[in-house]
């Protein structure tokens, strides 16, 4: 990002471009730079260094590089099922997100300045609240006597109470819940192009309000919905008390495994192999936000 | 139509170019009225009839309901009470996107995902022309606004004057039967505004299309309008042609919002004439024959000699003595501001490479004609 950075005139183009940073500048970075070498940079290569040794029964590391952990993985057709179950969660999970808190953040976007920081300290207040509490209210809700099925029951809509919990859709439930202030958040961030007269121009040029939103407001707040649905399908995939808590030991995805295999199992090796495979995916991820982005740009 | 009548005009009463055989109210708006809670009235029961073809210009300081007058001929704010039609046709309660009306934004609003061609288009789009007939459509609007083949251009990478001739090409292309412009030139340099004033009421002219334009600047609404209609708190103060506006205000507030005035108290001792301070001015009161009364004067009306001439005064011209009290050089006219005694004066002179001739303190003979003057019932 070179175009940010101020330079004087009286500088050549000749010199190198970390020359022509100001000092200032340098000085303010190497606490942070610091920190994420420290806490960031050298764990994950030492957890991707961890990935490729092979350790012997009991979760003894030796000092062998063996590519087993990998052809372990990938030969096994539970990896697959782990694979489909996380896509399929952070699919999911991302899209009903989107829908749930896309009105919210249209709505914050739209409302008067007088009512739009209450609102907004509102939509996000959940974040107060740890995941893990909140996702006990939901088991409390969701289960075979919860409040959710009695409501149910009580109106006549069912019979016997309908399985909420314990299974993949308590963990869709939770996991929307948990991330819908992230979304929000993420979409406000974005939304800064749409402006009321855009809408307004498109309406005076014959669009009724389904192709005003087709036409207009979807495409301006594309930057906003990318962002949101990356930092989503990133948290979906990465988080495990939700879906353990939730999906009662029956749902099993990518996070809940690397668990397993590093603590329960001390099969390090493989947490760690799985771990790279999680950290591929998050990189798929990201280049399909650039492109995006890029696109509506 | 004499001109006392147009004083007292009734803006509902039709004016028009008596040569134009068009329907004088193809534009019509009746009784409008926009109310916000608390009983303010943004726009307070207007009537205005807008022949077909000419363009009408809304001016106004802000807060006069005269964007709120457009918006609601655009269908973009809810009218209280009251209907607009186009040719008999009430489109009061229907929605924006199907009024079938051209509009031209302050800032644009040009798209900024889309390219220029398909900011053109996209009013096409909506009403389901072809690609191939829209092509040729958006290239020739583009042609109109003097920016052939600068189609696949986002509207970021083009200039403010650009800008807006590309949403005036966007406004026109889907040929509405009305153009609405809100403060089209504001965002525009001196020099473009200029060129841009020129360019579009010659399209304007040249489609004959109706266009209401709203604007706070005086010289727009008087060089690019037909009719103008100046809005004052929500209420129509005048409508009239430009000439009509600048020559003969309807009332104080257009005296003095359009064009510069030197407004002056006075008492009205007959039908032909007022007095201020001591001296006695013969002019026209409008039929009134007493009471207190505002006397305007536009500064370039007056005309300035050196004191000792007064024996060439004309008995028809006002006249009265004064001295100069500050001399401003504003490059194409000097403004003097005398002092007749009591009240001062503003006059202006067109200036000469000569130089200008008065020095503060002189005596001067200050002059005009009684029609000049327009007087107003009423003190200040």
């Amino acid at each position: 990002m070179t175009t940010t950075i101020a330079t004087t005139p009286s500088m050549s183009a000749a010199t190198p471009w970390i020359r022509r940073i100001p000092l200032v500048v340098v000085l303010m970075l190497i606490p942070m730079a610091a920190i994420n070498l420290v806490a960031f940079i050298l764990p994950v290569a030492r957890l991707a260094m961890i990935s490729f040794i092979e350790s012997r029964s009991g979760g003894v590391l030796t000092d062998t590089f063996t590519l087993e952990n990998y052809i372990d993985f990938f030969t096994d057709s539970f990896s697959v099922e782990l694979i489909s179950n996380s896509l399929l969660l952070g699919f999911i999970v991302t899209l009903a997100t989107l829908i749930c808190a896309y009105p919210i953040a249209l709505f914050l976007h739209r409302v008067s300045p007088r009512w739009r920081n209450f609102l907004f300290v509102i939509t996000i207040s959940p974040l107060l609240v740890s995941s893990v509490v909140r996702t006990y209210g939901w088991m409390v809700l969701l289960g075979d006597q919860g409040v959710v099925n009695g409501l149910l029951m009580s109106a006549g809509i069912i019979q016997t109470p309908v399985r909420l919990v314990n299974n993949s859709l308590g963990v869709y439930i939770g996991m929307v819940e948990v991330l819908i202030p992230y979304m929000a958040l993420s979409l406000i961030a974005g939304f800064g192009r749409l402006d009321m007269v855009f809408e307004e121009a498109a309406a005076s040029l014959g669009a009724n309000s389904w192709t005003r939103f087709r036409r207009v407001i979807l495409p301006l707040t594309m930057p906003g919905i990318a962002l949101g649905c990356l930092l989503c399908f990133v948290l979906a995939i990465s988080s495990f008390i939700t879906p353990k808590l939730l999906g009662g030991g029956r749902v099993f995805l990518l996070a809940t495994e690397i668990y397993d295999q590093a603590v329960i199992q001390l099969e390090w090796p493989s947490a760690a192999a799985t771990s790279v495979i999680v950290l591929i995916i998050f990189g798929l991820a990201l280049a399909l936000y650039s492109r995006v982005v890029k696109r509506f740009d | 139509m004499s001109s006392a009548e147009l004083r007292e005009h009734a803006p509902a009463a039709p004016i028009w170019d008596a040569k134009t055989p068009a329907d004088p109210t193809f534009l019509k708006l009746k009784g409008v009225t926009k109310s916000y809670g608390g009983g303010f009235l943004a726009v307070d029961d207007l009537d205005i009839n807008l022949p077909k073809g000419k363009l009408l210009g809304l001016l106004g300081p802000s807060g006069c309901g005269k964007t709120t007058t457009l918006r609601m001929i655009a269908g973009l704010q809810d009218i209280t009470s009251g209907t607009i039609s186009i040719e008999g046709d009430d489109i009061s309660q229907r929605p924006p996107y199907r009024r079938d009306i051209g509009l031209v934004f302050q800032n644009y609003a040009l798209f900024p995902h889309m390219t220029v061609a398909e900011n053109v288009a996209f009013g096409l789009d909506m009403r389901g022309v072809s690609k191939s007939e829209a092509r040729g459509r958006v290239e020739e609007a583009l042609e109109m606004v003097r920016l052939p083949g600068y189609g696949a251009r986002k509207p970021k990478e083009m200039s403010g004057g650009q800008q807006q001739r590309v949403a005036l090409a966007r406004a026109l292309v889907i040929r509405p039967r009305i153009l609405l412009l809100d403060e089209p030139l504001s965002n525009l340099d001196a020099k473009l505004r200029d060129d841009m004033r020129v360019e579009i009421r010659e399209i304007q002219q040249r489609l004959e299309i109706t266009t209401v334009f709203v604007t706070h600047d005086q010289v727009e609404a008087l060089t690019m309008c037909d009719l103008v209609g100046v809005m004052h708190g929500g209420k129509l103060a005048q409508l009239g042609t430009p000439e009509d506006i600048y020559e003969r205000p309807a009332n104080l507030f257009v005296a003095e919002f359009v064009g510069r005035a030197n407004v002056l108290g006075c008492e009205i001792e007959a039908v032909d004439r007022v007095r201020i301070g001591s001296s006695t001015y013969p002019c026209d009161t409008k039929g009134a024959s007493s009471g207190k009364a505002t006397a305007a004067l536009r500064p370039h009306r007056i005309q300035l000699s050196p004191s000792r001439d007064r024996s060439l005064v004309s008995i028809a011209t006002n006249s009265t003595h004064g001295k100069v009290v500050r001399v401003t050089y504003i490059g194409d006219v000097v403004q003097y501001d005398i002092d007749i005694g009591g009240s001062v004066l503003t006059t202006e002179v067109h200036t000469s490479s000569a130089g200008h001739s008065f020095r503060t303190g002189e005596k001067l003979l200050c002059e005009w004609k009684p029609e000049d003057m327009q007087i107003f019932k009423g003190g200040r």
